[in-house]
């Protein structure tokens, strides 16, 4: 993984490496169709490069485009029959079906209602398109996803923040795990709902995340020893 | 004289006649992809020029930079998610760990590096006694 430069959008990144003649683009970028064989910038930001062949932007981007296979935290906005409407922090609503939980059959449906928190993988994102979520995987095992439990906070955190908890090589969430007895749900959406067994832990958690985004620039890790 | 490279064709009336109904079906149809060929080619090698021979895949930013489950427990909170925990993250994070640790720790280091400069030493002192000796008995002959 190597940073390459700043750019901007409108900007022609030319000499692109591939494997076997696929290039795999990230978020920010698009297809040049003016010239062949080059990508188009659409946001600014810092432009990655991970070899072989992958390419992609890191910017302050706020507002959260959904992408396949995302794993987001989404809240219920709305229940129709046998779909849900779920608020993702994209441009639109994202529809999950009551069908897609673990176990549910059209007779035993699960119970979910408006203002309950899910824990989802997207199945589908277009641009045209509403996108769809599951609470399964494909072997129809809810794994990892599902409905969180009511006891616990949700709270907004920024899209750069989210990425950087759910990298492995970021200590925070471990470190915070030997203070606290907690249990977290990161959505790649900039959502982020956490539960304790006390309040108070859970405030205190709040404001570690709340710390550190604010402070994103400076080393997380000194922060993190300021407040524990 | 009729070269040989030029293919033989049956003449309409040939064709028209019942017995050769599938020949002529067969016939017709290699005329088609011909013509069909002769029509698209112009237009696929302007498409390709101006598209160009990458195929461009878009992925979201979790497999740019590998990101994990984001459903985590810790200290017992949630018995369910810290057994799928065991099997996934736990074996990413002592993979982390072992990249930072270093393969050799400074002191084993020191250790080792201190064995084997007296290692070459003594080495060093062995050949430059054998040497003496090797002298003393040319000498011895010589005499």
């Amino acid at each position: 993984m190597s940073q390459i430069e700043f750019v901007l959008p409108g900007q022609v990144v030319k000499d692109v490496k591939s494997v076997r003649g696929v290039t795999i683009l990230g978020p920010g970028l698009r297809q040049n169709e003016d010239q062949p064989n080059t990508i188009c910038v659409t946001q600014p930001g810092k432009l990655y490069f991970k070899s072989p062949n992958v390419y992609w932007i890191e910017g302050n981007r706020n507002r959260y485009i959904p992408k396949k296979y995302d794993l987001v935290v989404g809240v219920i906005v709305k229940k129709s029959g046998d779909m849900l409407k779920v608020d993702i922090g994209s441009a639109e609503h994202a529809s999950l079906s009551l069908l897609a939980f673990e176990g549910a059959t059209k007779k035993q449906k699960p119970d979910v209602q408006v203002g309950d928190i899910v824990y989802a993988k997207l199945l589908n994102a277009h641009r045209e398109m509403e996108p769809e979520l599951v609470c399964v995987d494909s072997y129809y095992r809810a794994g990892t996803l599902g409905v969180l439990s009511n006891d616990g906070f949700l709270m907004n955190i920024s899209l750069t923040l989210a990425q950087k908890l759910l990298d492995i090589q970021n200590p925070l969430l471990r470190s915070l795990g030997k203070r606290f007895c907690y249990e977290i749900a990161v959505g790649v959406n900039g959502k982020l709902w956490i539960n304790a067994r006390k309040t108070k832990d859970v405030l205190n958690l709040m404001k570690v995340f709340q710390i550190t985004d604010q402070n994103a620039k400076t080393d997380l890790s000194e922060v993190n020893k300021s407040i524990l | 004289m009729t070269s040989q490279n030029q293919e033989v064709q049956l003449s309409k009336t040939i064709l028209e006649m019942k017995f050769m109904k599938k020949t002529k079906e067969k016939v017709e149809k290699a005329l088609e992809d011909k013509e069909g060929n002769a029509m698209y080619s112009n237009e696929i090698t302007e498409e390709m020029r101006r598209s160009g021979n990458l195929v461009f895949v878009s992925t979201s930013i979790t497999n740019c930079k590998n990101l994990i489950d984001g459903r985590l427990s810790f200290g017992g909170m949630n018995a369910d998610i810290e057994k799928i925990m065991a099997n996934e993250f736990a074996k990413l994070v002592e993979q982390e760990e072992k990249k930072k640790e270093k393969d050799v720790t400074d002191v084993e280091m020191a250790q080792g590096y201190s064995t084997l400069v007296n290692n070459m030493a003594k080495k060093f002192n062995k050949k430059s006694k054998n040497k003496n000796k090797k002298s003393k008995k040319g000498n011895d002959q010589v005499e």
